[in-house]
């Protein structure tokens, strides 16, 4: 016999009981691991993202919004608002090189498709892209389709487009990268502005710099010579992190208020157990156990519970969010959660972490219990009817 | 008589929970060393209060208990723990086990809160169920056993770190003659090792079988002729 048989014997005594105790912790640790697990994919998704704009520095419009400075990450449509002219001024300034952008949306089997409007061989070298099939050509008539982009609508090269009525032969597929660059269709920067008649204006511009120990001169200088924002992609991704961080906040107080629930479960439970089993409380203190193994042996029951349910908690936290990844991913705002490698069906600090909380809480609601049966008097207890 | 292990003097429990009840009232009490006494009385008299208090399960409003010249009532609430579960034994009239645990695991518990090896309180559990004739009884649960057969293991328990004085509240008040005959036979086993015992009853049987008969009335000894009337034998105080 030991002290964790006699704390297994005693909380499985009731199986119904133990079980709903138990749901009632798996559950609020469910939602907060499903949480944590999300938060975490969009934050390594809007890393990967910031990694794969590759840009030192981002030129935006004035005023612009967080889910515009977000959506320069995710290539979510974004309006056209910088003048061709301020493009050149900022691309004729010296140790650094501007690729504008422009994103729009179009739509393949009623589905919507980024498409973005590039400069093609600027382009096509500061990204390093490969052609899979068919050839890199990018004008009036041709375009070219991200890998992910054909595979889902089982493109190849030949293949006509229509884009706002106008047929575009599909000149080539680019070689998969493993992120956003293979979900979209890229046209020639001049003809996607005709096209959706922006005039001649472009989204956004990202700016390689030559020096990037001299990040804050060039900043100053695109701002003497257009009137523009600029940020640095570290900026950028703070930016959107700490907008990413609020809601993600938000969404683990409604976690907090689930395991507060089976907070104050576990404290029922144990209560309940306590006034049960006054008299085996009385016999054991009897036969020898201190007031400090009384609480230690309730303490350790309602530990237990949290491990137990964090450990259900976890698993079920996981799996859910892993299937529920790419229901949420259908959300614009969180629209890169979708793809594939977002979210990890295992985080081993997640887990850590979730479980140490759990057993934390847990023991935290046996504290009172425990403290109230070790308080009765071993005379108390065995009188007890 | 024999140099007393049990000693109270001018031993007085109150309970004042807004009625005011003297439970026991200047009780002075010597009990020897390997004897078997049995205190006896009407119901509410005093009697379980007067075995709780020199078992250390409770304090007394006023006066002391000695253990072996420990003055139980001078000790904190650890150390009278740890004099429990070295010195004392206790069984109870009802629910005296673990409806959880096996027999032999109720016996082995009482090691576990001695800090007994996990081995080594098998081994003794077994003995001492073997002792009290439930060796085919080792793995079966409390609610598998008859009431006989549960006020032995909770001896076999009480057994279980060898104390020396083993303390009984009715422990034949729930059991059928025959059960009854069997518990004697082991209470009889145990006092003959030497071990002091010390017995709440009501039962004659059990009565007999004493040294010595300590007859409680309205929380005090009750001496002499009285004692005489409603006693018929063993040595009276």
């Amino acid at each position: 016999m030991n002290y964790f048989k006699l704390t297994w014997k005693n909380i499985t005594r009731r199986k119904s009981r133990f079980f709903f105790t138990l749901s009632a912790i798996a559950v609020g640790i469910a939602s907060l691991v499903t949480l944590l697990s999300l938060g975490s994919g969009l934050e390594t998704e809007i890393r990967k993202q910031a990694d794969v704009l590759g840009a030192n520095l981002v030129v935006t419009p004035r005023g612009w919004c967080a889910y515009e400075q977000i959506s320069v990450l995710t290539g979510e449509t974004l309006p056209e608002a910088i003048p061709n002219a301020d493009v050149e001024k900022i691309a004729a300034l010296e140790g650094l090189t501007a690729f504008p952008y422009l994103t729009q949306r179009t739509a393949l089997k009623n589905q919507p498709v980024p498409l973005i409007g590039i400069l093609p061989t600027a382009m096509k070298q500061f990204k390093n892209w490969q052609i899979d099939q068919g050839r890199y050509v990018l004008d009036k008539a041709n375009v070219v389709v991200g890998s992910g982009i054909a595979k889902q609508f089982e493109l190849a090269s030949g293949d006509l487009l229509r884009v706002r009525g106008q047929e575009f032969s599909i000149s080539g597929i680019l070689q998969e990268v493993g992120n956003r660059d293979d979900l979209a269709i890229y046209m020639d920067f001049a003809t996607a502005q005709k096209l959706y008649a922006v005039g001649d204006k472009v989204s956004f511009i990202a700016v390689k710099v030559d020096d990037i120990t001299r990040i804050d001169h060039y900043i100053l200088q695109i701002q003497e010579v257009a009137n523009v924002e600029v940020s640095s992609d570290k900026q950028l991704l703070k930016s959107v992190l700490a907008i990413v961080g609020s809601v993600g906040s938000a969404l683990k107080l409604v976690a907090a208020v689930a395991i507060l629930a089976a907070f104050f479960g576990i404290v029922n439970t144990m209560m309940t157990a306590i006034y049960e089993r006054r008299r085996e409380i009385g016999i054991l203190q009897a036969i020898g156990a201190k007031k400090r193994t009384i609480f230690s042996l309730f303490l350790c029951e309602s530990a237990c519970y949290g491990l137990l349910g964090g450990i259900v908690g976890v698993v079920v936290g996981f799996v859910f969010s892993w299937f529920a990844a790419p229901y949420i991913g259908q959300n614009e705002f969180t629209a890169f959660l979708g793809s594939e490698q977002s979210v990890q069906l295992f985080n081993a600090g997640i887990t850590l972490k979730a479980l140490v909380f759990s057993v934390l809480v847990s023991a935290l609601a046996g504290v009172y219990p425990a403290r109230q049966a070790c308080k009765l008097s071993p005379v108390e207890a065995i009188s007890y009817e | 008589m024999n140099n007393p292990i049990i000693r109270t003097e001018k031993l007085t429990k109150v309970y004042d929970s807004g009625y005011r009840t003297v439970a026991l009232q200047q009780v002075d009490l010597q009990i020897p060393k390997g004897s078997l006494s049995c205190i006896m009385g009407p119901s509410g008299h005093g009697k379980s209060t007067l075995l709780h208090l020199i078992g250390g399960l409770d304090r007394p409003s006023s006066g002391k208990v000695f253990l072996d010249d420990v003055e139980l009532t001078a000790v904190t609430a650890d150390r009278l723990t740890e004099i429990r579960a070295r010195k004392l034994g206790f069984v109870f009239q009802f629910f005296n086990l673990l409806p959880v645990l096996t027999a032999l695991e109720n016996v082995q518990v009482a090691m576990m809160l001695a800090g007994i090896s996990k081995r080594e309180q098998e081994e003794r559990a077994a003995e001492l169920l073997k002792l009290v004739g439930l060796e085919d009884k080792l793995r079966a649960r409390p609610n598998q056993l008859s009431g006989g057969q549960r006020q032995r293991v909770a001896i076999a328990r009480a057994l279980a770190n060898d104390p020396e004085i083993l303390l009984m509240d009715e422990p034949s008040g729930n059991l059928d003659s025959r059960s009854e005959a069997e518990l004697l036979e082991q209470i009889g086993k145990v006092n003959a090792q030497g071990k002091t015992v010390v017995i709440v009853t009501h039962s004659e049987k059990v009565a007999e079988m004493a040294q010595q008969i300590i007859y409680i009335r309205d929380g005090q000894l009750v001496l002499g002729k009285e004692i005489k009337e409603q006693l018929t034998m063993g040595e009276r105080v």
